[in-house]
């Protein structure tokens, strides 16, 4: 029963997650299809060129057979083919992870310049801080917010509302600024002995091995240490920003189920306090918690962290696409195309797991 | 005596409503807080000029002003180290005309009691003279508090602003001074404006403020016949640079920041709201008839709903604004097109257990036909739940498009928040402390932000009745 649901719900999934990526496509069909003409064009003169040093055939035939070859690679990616034809060439090839070279390969210190290449490397980065950042808030959260609800109307229940309330309206970047501009720039300007990094993932010695293999950096004491210290300050922001939501959260969910009958009734049979909160209360608040924790994960991840790791210069996509956007002369179109792609397949992925998980944790959806 | 037919919005009375929500402390702030933000926006609509918005971007308004000036009350806690910025507008205007010249002299004092000296002083002229073949020329003494005297020019006014110290004679003679007077060479660097300078002695070999009061006297010459009454008292004032400035200090280009910050405050609500308005619509269009009609039209629209879930709003909106070159008010229409689909799928599953209540199988039993039922019983409970969702949709809008214009996306040419905050990141706010440009911007963020949460709590027990008198 359970595997069928999961079927069902996998395949449903998969279905719109190509949907979703196909109008991406579609809408990016235009400024994908240019990059890749001007590719096309970029390897068939490099071929003509060569063929002209060879000096077998003279400037006319050369233009020829250039010709020929943009044509035929341009029908080959369906670049001759009408818009919604062309999204189906764009869908695949970014499904296949083909997508192409970046403008401005060292603006990104990857040394390929491929755009996989690129955004692979960031990944990792993405990965740390958001997982850690996440589940770190979430755990502390949740727990603030089962006590406050269980302590409902005192001045520690307002305390947490009120900052629930208000770290969920600060921009959770500029929270990051605000840190940087302490703990970097004014504690580095009174010489204290303490003093966090003005920004990045790693110390510079580090970084080319980070960008390459950063399994090798874990491998390395040093680096790791080096690693958390640059990780502090930005873990710390995510902390203060996402705990309060995580608390109001939990709050209202145990308030909700502490006012349903059979808790009311559990009092009045005269059970003890604590065993009417822990098998009354929490026990059916925990699995609406957790899924939701799962649940949101993907839309916090690419929100206010994305800008986050721009403030703090951490190597991940929000990072890189702030150089592709606004760092590059012109924007970086091969990346900013192929991060959206990405960011929409995490994305989806992510749901895709979390949605899963829902339906494993739900008894009442794993009966049904 | 007729009963009177009692007006309920979710089971409350319009009077219950109010007091439930000023019952909690949440909503006073709420309240009070809106009224601040209304007022701030009101505020800023009348007291700046309509076109603010090329103003702002116009760096030939702002030439007047320090750069990266932190704000003037500073100096209430730094014990007055900086001088702040000062127009001269009163001075002691003379004129006399002899031989087709007119000779035109202005004198006023200032108080010097600061440790860094006016970085600029700036001579403004708005007369067409300026711009003819023989300009006006003139001539500025200052008298120092330890009785010296400098002399600056003859120089040709032939600008609307000339800035005294960069010009070569003011470098050539303030040096000269120094010279004179201390025996000191090369006290300018190259390249820096003469004007602080004047504001400096020496003791013991090194430069220190001379504190005191400063006689400044211009002497203007205005030749040609046709030019008496040229330059008057109205067309010619004078600007001492400060280190400080205003309220809230200036940007890079010496831009008022206070001014900047104020017009957020009717962008950022338009945003938000305009978003939230859009999202709102959207979500009871598709969620009542999705639900009402039920059946393959239901199953088409949740569809539709799941599909706007997954759409990955940021990324999205980045690519978008890039490719486009997006100003900000598309950004809001395209925010709110991907991002209703939570709140329709509230309002459906909402529809759908009204739908199902026992009192409208009564009511169907007794006749009533779907328009009925939908006017009777299912808008009256939607639409203020509506209105609480729009409250809880404005501030995603208004957190994710400064996050946008932090990135410089959607509308670089507005002073809104996201994009005070986008330049002050480009040009070293934070390599350089300056806090009184990165701060406040992102407070008012989240004060907006903060505010429409707190509404939202404080209505929250309107629309969920199990919290009421809780």
């Amino acid at each position: 029963m359970l595997a069928r649901t999961l079927i069902m719900r996998a395949i449903n999934l998969v279905i719109l997650l190509l949907i979703v990526l196909f109008v991406i496509s579609f809408v990016l069909s235009g400024p994908a299809s240019k990059i890749l003409e001007q590719e096309i064009q970029q390897e068939a003169r490099a071929i003509a060129v060569n063929i002209l040093r060879s000096g077998h055939a003279n400037a006319t035939q050369v233009q020829a057979i250039y010709n020929t070859i943009v044509n035929q690679l341009s029908k080959a990616y369906g670049l001759d083919k009408p818009p919604y034809i062309r999204a189906f060439y764009i869908m695949y090839s970014m499904l296949t992870f083909n997508w192409g070279y970046s403008y401005f390969p060292q603006e990104y210190g990857v040394a390929t310049g491929r755009v996989v290449d690129i955004i692979m490397s960031a990944f990792p980065g993405t990965i740390l801080l958001d997982t850690f950042g996440i589940l770190l808030s979430a755990l502390i959260g949740i727990e603030v917010g089962l006590r406050s609800a269980l302590k409902y109307g005192s001045k520690l229940d307002r305390g947490i509302m009120y900052y629930a309330a208000i770290s969920n309206g600060i921009p959770q970047w500029w929270l990051g600024i605000v840190m940087l501009l302490v703990f970097a720039f004014y504690l580095s300007s009174i010489h204290s002995p303490i003093v966090f990094p003005t920004g990045g993932i790693l110390s510079p010695k580090y970084y080319a091995v980070w960008l390459i293999d950063p399994v090798k950096v874990f491998l390395n004491p040093h680096a790791v240490l080096d690693l958390l210290w640059h990780l502090a300050l930005p873990l710390i922001t995510v902390l203060i920003i996402n705990v309060g939501g995580w608390a109001y959260f939990a709050r209202s969910i145990v308030l909700n189920i502490s006012q349903e009958d059979f808790v009311t009734f559990a009092k009045i049979k005269g059970l003890p306090e604590n065993q009417v909160v822990n098998r009354y209360i929490l026990r059916p608040a925990a699995p609406a918690v957790l899924t939701n924790v799962f649940i949101t994960i993907p839309f916090v991840i690419f929100g206010g962290f994305l800008i986050t790791e721009i403030v703090f210069q951490w190597w991940g996509l929000g990072y890189v696409y702030n150089i592709a956007v606004v760092q590059s002369p012109t924007p970086d179109l091969p990346v900013v195309v192929a991060l959206t792609y990405a960011s929409t397949l995490l994305y989806i992925i992510i749901v895709f797991i979390m949605e899963i998980v829902y339906i494993m944790l739900d008894p009442r959806l794993r009966e049904r | 005596m007729a009963r009177r037919e009692e007006f309920r919005i979710l089971g409350m009375t319009p009077r219950e409503i109010v007091s439930q929500f000023f019952s909690s402390s949440v909503g006073k702030v709420a309240a009070a807080f809106f009224i601040i933000m209304i007022v701030m926006s009101i505020y800023a609509l009348i007291a700046l000029p309509p076109n603010f918005g090329s103003l702002w971007t116009n760096v030939n308004y702002w030439r007047l002003n320090p750069k990266n000036a932190p704000p003037a009350w500073v100096n209430v806690f730094t014990g007055n180290i900086y001088a702040p910025q000062l127009y001269i507008r009163n001075y002691i205007f003379g004129s006399s005309f002899n031989e087709g010249t007119e000779y035109i002299t202005a004198s006023f004092s200032v108080n010097y009691d600061y440790r860094v000296p006016w970085q600029e002083f700036f001579i403004i002229l708005n007369s067409p003279l300026v711009y003819t073949e023989q300009p006006p020329v003139v001539t500025v003494r200052i008298t120092r508090p330890d009785g010296k005297v400098i002399t600056i020019g003859p120089l040709p006014l032939n600008r609307q602003v000339m800035a005294l110290g960069s010009t070569p004679q003011a470098f050539g003679q303030v040096s000269q001074f120094y010279l004179d007077n201390f025996g000191l060479s090369n006290v300018i660097p190259i390249g820096s404006s003469a004007t602080p300078y004047i504001f400096y002695t020496v003791i013991n070999n090194s430069l220190t403020p001379l504190k005191g009061t400063y006689h400044f006297d211009l002497f203007i010459y205005v030749f040609g016949a046709n030019s008496s009454n040229a330059v008057s008292k109205n067309n010619l004032y004078f600007v001492l640079q400060g280190n400080v400035y205003g309220i809230m200090g200036t940007d890079f280009e010496g831009r008022d920041l206070w001014l900047g910050l104020i017009a957020g405050f009717p962008i950022d609500l338009a945003v938000g709201l305009m978003s939230a308005a859009i999202v709102v619509s959207i979500a009871i269009l598709i969620g009542i008839t999705g639900s009402f009609i039920g059946g393959l039209t239901d199953e088409l629209l949740t569809r539709v709903m799941d599909f706007v879930i997954l759409l990955p709003a940021f990324p999205l909106l980045i690519v978008l604004s890039v490719l486009f070159g997006w100003s900000i008010w598309d950004a809001v229409v395209f925010l709110a097109l991907i991002s209703w689909g939570a709140s329709a799928r509230v309002i459906r599953a909402m529809v759908l257990q009204i739908k199902n209540a026992q009192y409208l199988e009564s009511a169907i039993i007794a006749g009533a036909d779907r328009w009925w039922i939908l006017r009777n019983h299912v808008l009256p409970q939607i639409i203020p739940f509506a209105l609480y969702l729009l409250v809880t949709n404005v501030p995603g809008a208004i957190l994710t498009l400064s996050a946008i214009n932090f990135l410089g996306l959607a509308g670089s040419q507005l002073p809104t928040w996201g994009n005070i905050l986008y330049y002050a990141d480009l040009f070293g706010a934070l390599t350089s402390g300056y806090w009184w440009w990165v701060i406040p911007p992102g407070l008012l963020i989240a004060f907006v932000a903060v505010v429409f949460i707190l509404t939202a709590i404080a209505l929250e027990p309107v629309v969920n009745p199990r919290l009421r008198y809780g």
